[in-house]
């Protein structure tokens, strides 16, 4: 097995808050493969965003991170501790440089009052020795490799200028100009209609291919993650509930959420079926439950829901590399 | 370039009704005063022991032209006002632009420099204070401005001078010294205006600095919090560059949307710190007008004449905005 | 409530009941839960408190009349009396002052000159009966305290002997005064024209803001010097607290009106609005109901920050002589001659009320901003 290019290893992340210690991530490990694209889905609250920001270290002031959480870059042999570069000299590899960020909002994440272009050629400056006119060459190739029409005159237009699927485009443009070896992309589809969503999510897999890259892709659209992702992790309240490849999650779903979520897709095939959804709401982070953090909404408890509600489950594997946290799953393996 | 003069255009229209409507209620509460010109020039010259019949009254109305009606004299004055004349004062009998001469003059340009001075000390400290996060730093921001909130300009004048007396045994007034008051503009006159003069500034910019510092502090934290600055962070950009190619420049649009609005309360505190001060501008002429001797004419003018300082900030601000704020560049330029 | 507990029993300590208060208070109480968590708020509002009900009982509060008629003859432009408990006659548990004996001779060219007789004290009396005052219509003699003998002065006399501790506390009253039906009529004013403005929108709408405009754009003192020079000086001088309120009032709702106009524009296309004409709500109920609520924590916010300038406004105005006039008594009435020379000099208590004001303004200013942070639904918890 090639070692991965990122490897997050029990990160755990909390927030200062008015209420107290709020926690948004807990105990999450997963790793990335040079070239794998993972999708990370969960529900609004699951510390999806959270997670992928720890990776760029962008978290907000009043966020502490646990002594025992790592997460390793691995560069071109060399190692490097993420949570350990607090200098902005050095945080600069995983801003922008080894690892770049898309948004939901490509409108919102554009400054208003900057071209495209400088923001692109910015970008590359801090990234590179380049000169000015190089960058602006790289840019323009860049805008055109995503497809972008009449690139040259859109390198100088603001960002209201362009239409909601070319902002898209024009965000990742800018977010690969520097050859990142990992691209992090929240909700990049969630706020585009499905025509332009297909068109993107297919230059996103081209250029998996051409770069080389590995792609972590933040979601809750679990029809978007069949489609693009290698593997995928779900998320709950902050816990990884269960990891896989995409085949395994999806036709063999071992963690009674992962089967909630797919049930609660509506059948196409089915027009007459009653939709089912996960019963019940995601409790608040103030509010965690004990034991396993799904127990309050899992309707398969059943006979071991007291061990449910007191045990933290353990996070194991099958052979195939198949991991979930769940008391049901383990105890079926243990019989 | 055409687009561009048309928007011009339409923003000087405008102004230009905004005055009109101004003048008309300047006008009218000139009108409002009981007792008109002529009544009161005569009275006056009775108090000087001359005997003023009722038929002289008249004669005087007719020769001002104040039996017109009200529609043709607020016409004339208004057409007069923008070609710079107002009009002879009621009392003083001297044409009303010669005794404010250089005085508007002065006092306009003490306002704008204060100002200045409050935007030039105000933007790296609201700067500063919104994305500091050291207790020490904001608190004691917080404490400066509200100071300079809480104690209005007129108190602080008193203060100083009542420091000054005390301490140096001088009440730091006037704008000139005695010899250069009415002496032609030369370098010393200047000099010694200059010596004076940062006193009324640093006076009439202590609150201006108070709301300015609020205003850049708001707007910061507000532009801070948006999601473009963080994608710019996650790009790698950071440091002073992060702040203020971000951020901060995207705070000067409703800065300068808001100029007018600070030299309309900067002219709010100009007469009654020019009393204190003894300065002999536009500011304590206006209090001579209208406290000690009714002089509506010269007090209109004035009035008239700060009030269109004020357009006048909104109409070049407006063509700030346009020229750096893109999306209006880009409608207007095409 | 910070997370003590490991992961394995579950984070926050939050019990039920408070989850529940919490989802199901009104406006009101959300307002005040997170009003009550800011100090230099809380001591605004005590302060302010304090303030309103030390002019509300100012007659009672205070040894003297205000006016002329309070006035001591014998003791103008008179030095603070602090009360001693110890001098070098001795203790004692009564507080005392000493008396002042005003004499005129030869040796001092005939002029008044005060002097101190430390064996003559005065002691401080409590409720004793004093100068008359009448307050909901019934009279009363009693004031907190007094002397036995003569007129004791904690902030000393001004240039005719009135007593300045006194003329304070009446004079906060009346600047409240004034300023509350300022504010008053301006929000009223702001009230009836921005709602229009902003609800019908349209031609009303532009008409409006244009004339809404022009007149901010006048600037209000001057404005105001133009206005008050015309009072008649026939007028009482109750009269001329009410006209002054009135102007007060006429030239602060521009900017109010504004701020209504503004957020109704952009209210009354909110969803919520639609979802309520969807229900069949007329449109009286939608505005009473849906779009007023959604800014009154604003407007009284607004409110309370116009407080402070409408008070300055009248100090100055009555300062330079435009304002209110004795026997009604303000701050800037009893600043009137404060600039001349000899005062700055010999009688720098006539200052003390400046401290007051100054305490009084930042009191309204410290709720002003802490009902701002509180009223906002949006604020993000700082750190």
């Amino acid at each position: 097995m090639t070692s991965p290019l990122i490897s997050v290893k029990d990160l755990t992340l909390r927030f200062k808050t008015d209420e107290g210690l709020v926690t948004a991530v807990n105990n999450v490990s997963f790793d990335i493969a040079p070239g794998e694209v993972l999708g990370l889905v969960g529900e609004s609250g699951s510390g999806k965003s959270v997670t992928a920001k720890a990776l760029m270290m962008l978290n907000a002031e009043n966020s502490v991170y646990d002594d025992s959480s790592h997460i390793t870059l691995s560069l071109d042999g060399e190692d490097i501790e993420v949570l350990s570069l607090k200098r902005p000299k050095d945080q600069m590899v995983i801003r922008g440089g080894a690892i770049s960020m898309i948004f939901q909002e490509p409108m919102a994440s554009f400054a208003p009052a900057i071209t495209i272009g400088d923001q692109m050629v910015e970008q590359l400056m801090i990234h590179s020795d380049m000169t000015p006119a190089q960058a602006k060459e790289i840019s323009i190739e860049m805008l055109t490799r995503v497809g972008i029409p009449e690139p040259a005159q859109r390198f100088g237009q603001y960002a209201f200028e362009f239409s909601g699927g070319m902002r898209q485009r024009a965000m990742i443009a800018m977010a690969l100009s520097t050859k990142p070896r990992l691209l992090i992309a929240d909700e990049p589809t969630t706020a585009l209609d499905v025509t332009i969503q297909a068109q993107v999510i297919d230059l996103m897999k081209d250029l998996v291919d051409e770069f080389h890259m590995s792609i972590l892709f933040i979601t809750h659209d679990l029809g978007v993650i069949a489609q693009t992702a290698d593997r995928v992790a779900v998320m709950y309240l902050g816990n990884l509930v269960e990891t896989g490849t995409v085949r395994q999650v999806i036709n063999s779903p071992a963690h009674p959420y992962t089967r909630g979520l797919l049930n609660s897709l509506p059948k196409l095939d089915d027009l007459e079926a009653p939709l089912t959804p996960v019963p019940g709401d995601i409790p608040s982070p103030l509010d965690r439950p004990s034991g396993c953090v799904f127990h309050t909404r899992c309707v398969e408890s059943g006979a071991i829901a007291e061990r449910c509600r007191t045990q933290i489950p353990v996070y194991t594997s099958d052979s195939a590399n198949h991991q979930v946290s769940c008391h049901l799953a383990t105890q079926g393996d243990e019989s | 370039m055409f687009h561009f003069l048309q928007f011009a255009a339409t923003r000087a229209m405008l102004a230009v009704i905004t005055l009109v409507m101004v003048s008309f209620i300047v006008f009218s509460l000139m009108e409002m005063v009981p007792g008109d010109c002529a009544e009161r020039y005569l009275a006056f010259k009775n108090t000087q022991g001359s005997q003023i019949s009722v038929a002289d009254i008249d004669a005087e109305r007719v020769r001002l032209g104040l039996d017109k009606p009200y529609i043709v004299r607020w016409g004339k004055w208004i057409v007069d006002a923008f070609q710079g004349d107002y009009g002879d004062s009621c009392i003083l009998r001297l044409n009303i632009a010669q005794l404010l001469g250089e005085k508007f003059w002065i006092s306009l340009a003490i306002c704008l420099t204060s100002l200045l001075v409050a935007y030039l000390i105000a933007i790296p400290v609201g700067i500063i204070s919104a994305t500091s996060k050291s207790p020490v730093v904001n608190n004691s921001l917080r404490f400066v401005s509200y100071l300079g909130l809480a104690m209005p300009n007129f108190l602080l004048a008193l203060m100083i001078m009542l420091f000054s007396t005390v301490v140096f045994g001088d009440s730091l007034t006037g704008l000139f010294s005695k010899e250069f008051r009415d002496a032609a503009w030369s370098y010393e006159r200047v000099k010694d205006f200059l010596s004076r003069a940062w006193l009324p500034v640093f006076i009439l910019g202590w609150s201006a600095t108070a709301f300015a510092i609020q205003t850049v502090r708001a707007l910061m934290s507000d532009e801070v919090g948006k999601l473009y600055v963080l994608a710019a962070s996650a790009r790698g950009v950071t440091g002073r560059r992060l702040l203020w190619r971000y951020p901060a420049r995207h705070s000067l649009g409703p800065i300068i949307n808001s100029l007018g609005f600070d030299l309309n309360r900067i002219f709010n505190e100009l007469p009654i710190v020019a009393l204190i001060l003894t300065l002999t501008e536009a500011g304590s002429l206006l209090i001579e007008a209208l406290a000690r001797s009714n002089d509506q004419q010269l007090a209109g003018a004035i009035i008239f004449l700060l009030t269109a300082s004020i357009v006048g900030i909104n109409f070049v601000t407006d063509i700030i905005l346009a020229l750096t704020d893109p999306r209006v560049r880009r409608s207007i330029l095409g | 409530m910070t997370d003590t507990a490991t992961i394995e029993d579950g984070d926050a300590n939050v019990d039920q009941s408070r989850k529940e208060a919490y989802f199901t208070a009104g406006q009101g109480q959300l307002i005040w839960a997170r009003f009550k968590k800011q100090r230099a708020a809380m001591v605004g509002a005590a302060v302010l408190i304090i303030l309103v009900l030390s002019g509300m009982f100012a007659s009672f509060l205070t040894p003297y009349d205000p006016t002329i008629e309070g006035r001591n003859p014998d003791y103008q432009n008179g030095a603070p009396n602090i009360p001693k408990f110890w001098d070098e006659n001795g203790f004692s548990f009564r507080p005392f002052i000493y008396t002042f004996e005003r004499t005129r001779s030869i040796e001092t060219n005939f002029r008044w000159v005060t002097k101190v007789n430390k064996d003559k004290r005065r002691y401080v009396v409590l409720f004793p009966e004093g100068d008359k005052y009448t307050m909901l219509g019934i009279t009363f003699r009693t004031h907190l305290f007094g002397v036995d003998q003569g007129k004791i002065h904690l902030f000393g006399t001004d240039a005719t002997g009135k007593d300045i501790y006194s003329r304070t506390f009446h004079a906060i009253n009346t600047s409240l005064a004034v300023g509350t039906i300022g504010v008053l009529i301006a929000f009223v004013l702001a009230l009836i024209i921005g709602g229009v403005s902003g609800y019908y929108g349209g031609w009303i709408d532009s008409v409006l803001q244009m004339i809404t405009d022009a007149v901010r754009t006048i600037p209000a003192i001057p404005l105001f010097m133009a206005l008050a020079a015309f009072i008649p000086d026939t007028w009482s001088s109750e009269t001329r607290f009410f006209f002054i309120s009135i102007i007060l009032g006429f030239i602060g709702w521009p900017t109010l009106a504004r701020r209504v106009r503004t957020h109704l524009l952009t209210e009354r296309n909110q969803e919520y609005v639609l979802a309520a004409q969807l229900c069949g709500a007329s449109a009286g109920h939608v505005i009473r109901r849906h779009l007023l609520p959604s800014f009154t924590s604003y407007i009284i916010v607004d409110l309370i920050i116009s407080f402070p300038y409408m008070v300055l406004s009248e100090t100055a105005l009555s300062f330079i002589g435009l304002g209110l006039k004795e026997p009604v008594n303000s701050l800037g009435v009893m600043l009137q001659n404060v600039t001349k020379a000899d005062v700055l000099l010999n009688y720098q208590w006539n200052f003390i009320p400046v401290i007051f004001f100054i305490i009084l303004v930042l009191a309204f200013v410290f709720v002003g901003d802490g009902l701002r942070d509180a009223a906002d639904p949006y604020a993000d918890t700082k750190k």
